[in-house]
């Protein structure tokens, strides 16, 4: 995951404030937004990660700090001018007008002559998927069809950057997931900076090339998916992102490039200094994803590590199995999920099982 | 329905509220000069009489006049006002809404007789254009009313995606809100001119003796021969109401329907 690297800078925040009167909506955000890139700006809600993309949009003004994109500082510049567009949650499609003249509404001060306007507006409906479809009544339109003239009418002007406020929210899950690989093909064809807010983890997954999770109007941590889900930099982000299981643990000695810890139910463990982020103040936990764990059979031989345990809950899920697992004889729960390949029966609650699991799959939040 | 005697109350008191006004037409074609049945005949006659009455044409154009700039002041109001109420925060926002709206429970004889007062004070002449000011604060509420329905079925990100794809505020406000809150402005423009064509009190009080239509009405009721052709524009008048306030409610569900919101509820 190195494509944001070698980019140059499209937007910049610079100690980002925004107040609400007494309401302190975002608390110092700072960070830089490659150009070509696909961003999300991830957290729950009322996180403030709406207000940011609106800030970006021009249609919050902030209380103190600096915007950049494209290298101009956007203080003072109004949301009809900036290089930004949006396609918006409710999408806003103008009911008045039909899917051709919403796609085509901001070209109306567009010198060109309406016949070039016709031809680009059929080209960005051939390119959202709706050939054909500019005389219909844009207040008929399904869910989906609408997301895609929102796209097509944002995307005709070439903005610098695109902003996606929660646009799959609305949808189904299947319509939710085909929009998802969906956006991804167009971003690539386009080339443009994709700015996405959602609450939906998974989502931002699967379509960033990198994400800001954010929690109470800061940015807790700024990383691509696969750093942000492997390696938390907080406890907070850890158990918004994914499952992530927490077990109690000492800390024995640390060096400058490793830890160790005694952790509950697992034992004593040597973690490199990289599975150990900086401190927090907080009673110190390791972390391990389920899919980390696995439950030995009898004929497999034993691993790096393992640990006996006892099956508490047993959730199937068809192609997974989860497990809860009391660790060692201890109070300790962990799940873990099997994958359920023939000849690797569905085990029972209250079995004995042996756990394996890898010390470099740990993290350390303390 | 469990209980009857609801159905029978609910009869009842339909009958009780609109057979008086079926009995305008029927005394209205009825060749008599005496309000009271057996019905005497079918005739046009009280129709002829009402359209030559010369001072009834006046009380007429005068109370069109009235109607009709009432209508466009009070609607023009309202579009201010809901739009405020809708869109914008300001200190004392609820308290000036609130005042705004209590004519609607004011008694109109209040307002009337303070109206009086005030303008003879002042020394301004009263006229039809006195009465348009009384009858302004009496319809504005109305106005409001409608019109915050209309601006509230509004999705305010429309607004921000025109801003977005670089209209400037008034472009915007031309392009995407005014022709959504439109039936919302004709139906609001309607019923302002029903009310105000046939309002009473302000137009007795503050009309000093013009001929309006209400008022003149009123004091026809005194002479017996003229009762069958004031039925007569009874009935004409109940007639415009109907199709009045029938194409108010078709542009406001109208309106609703277009900006994809729910309908929460109107006049009919």
């Amino acid at each position: 995951m190195t494509f944001s690297d070698d980019r140059p800078t499209m937007i910049e925040f610079k100690d980002v404030h925004k107040y609400y009167g007494d309401y302190h909506a975002l608390r110092g955000i700072n960070g830089t937004i490659k150009a070509g890139e696909f961003f999300s700006l991830l957290g729950p809600s009322g996180c403030g990660k709406t207000t940011l993309l609106r800030t970006i949009a021009g249609f919050e003004d902030i209380s103190s700090g600096v915007i950049m994109i494209d290298g101009k500082d956007m203080a003072g510049v109004a949301a009809n001018v900036r290089p930004t567009n949006m396609v918006f949650q409710s999408y806003a499609i103008f009911p008045h007008m039909s899917v051709a003249e919403n796609v085509g509404f901001g070209l109306r001060k567009d010198p060109r002559s309406k016949e070039e306007k016709a031809r680009a507006v059929a080209e960005a409906l051939e390119m959202v998927g709706l050939k054909g479809y500019g005389n219909r009544a844009a207040h008929a339109l399904s869910g989906g069809q609408r997301q895609r003239v929102a796209l097509a009418r944002a995307l005709i002007l070439k903005p610098k950057v695109l902003l996606l406020d929660e646009p799959l929210s609305a949808l189904d899950k299947k319509m939710r997931e085909h929009m998802q690989v969906e956006l991804i093909k167009l971003q690539r064809q386009v080339g443009i900076t994709f700015i996405l807010v959602t609450h939906d983890q998974e989502e931002a997954l699967v379509m960033s090339d990198r994400i800001a999770v954010m929690f109470e109007g800061e940015i807790a941590q700024l990383a691509d998916p696969e750093t942000l889900y492997r390696r938390p930099a907080t406890k907070k982000v850890a158990d918004f992102i994914g499952t992530m299981n927490f077990v109690p643990a000492e800390i024995l000695s640390e060096t400058g490039n490793a830890v160790e810890v005694d952790a509950k139910g697992l034992g004593r463990v040597m973690l490199d200094i990289a599975q150990a982020p900086a401190k927090a103040g907080e009673s110190p936990v390791v972390g391990l994803r389920p899919e980390t764990l696995t439950l030995l059979y009898d004929d497999q031989k034993p691993s790096e590590r393992e640990t006996d345990g006892v099956i508490d809950e047993v959730i199937y899920f068809g192609d997974m199995t989860y497990y809860d697992v009391y660790l060692g004889g201890t109070d300790v729960e962990v799940r873990l999920s099997m994958r359920n390949v023939p000849g690797r029966p569905v085990l029972d609650v209250g079995e004995k099982v042996r756990v394996a699991w890898s010390p470099s799959a740990l993290v350390l939040f303390r | 329905m469990k209980a009857p005697w609801l159905r029978s109350f609910t009869l009842l008191y339909l009958v009780f509220l609109y057979s008086p006004i079926i009995l305008l037409p029927i005394f209205a074609f009825n060749d008599s000069k005496v309000v009271a049945f057996p019905l005497t005949g079918f005739t046009l006659g009280w129709f002829r009489e009402m359209f030559s009455d010369v001072n009834l044409r006046i009380a007429a154009k005068n109370s069109l006049i009235i109607a009709l700039s009432v209508a466009t002041l009070s609607t023009i109001l309202g579009i201010f006002a809901a739009r405020a109420s809708v869109r914008y925060r300001f200190p004392g926002k609820a308290a000036i809404m609130g005042l705004i709206m209590l004519p609607l429970v004011l008694p109109e004889m209040i307002v009337a007789m303070a109206l009086l007062v005030v303008l003879l004070s002042m020394g301004v002449p009263l006229s039809l254009f006195t009465v348009i000011i009384g009858q302004v604060l009496i319809c504005t509420p109305f106005a409001v009313a409608i019109l915050t329905s209309a601006f509230q079925s509004l999705d305010r990100s429309l607004e921000e995606a025109a801003m977005d794809l670089g209209e400037t505020q008034w472009s915007t406000f031309r392009l995407i809100v005014l022709p959504l809150v439109m039936p919302g402005i004709l139906s609001s423009f309607l019923i302002c001119f029903t009310i105000a064509f046939d309002e009473f009190i302000v137009a007795n009080f503050l009309g000093s003796g013009q001929p309006i239509l209400s008022v003149y009405i009123f004091g026809q009721f005194r002479f017996p021969a003229k009762v069958p052709s004031m039925l007569a524009l009874g009935t004409v008048l109940v007639c415009m109401s109907i199709i009045l306030l029938g194409f108010a409610e078709y542009m406001r569900r109208r309106g609703i329907a277009k900006a994809g919101g729910k309908d929460t509820g109107g006049f009919l």
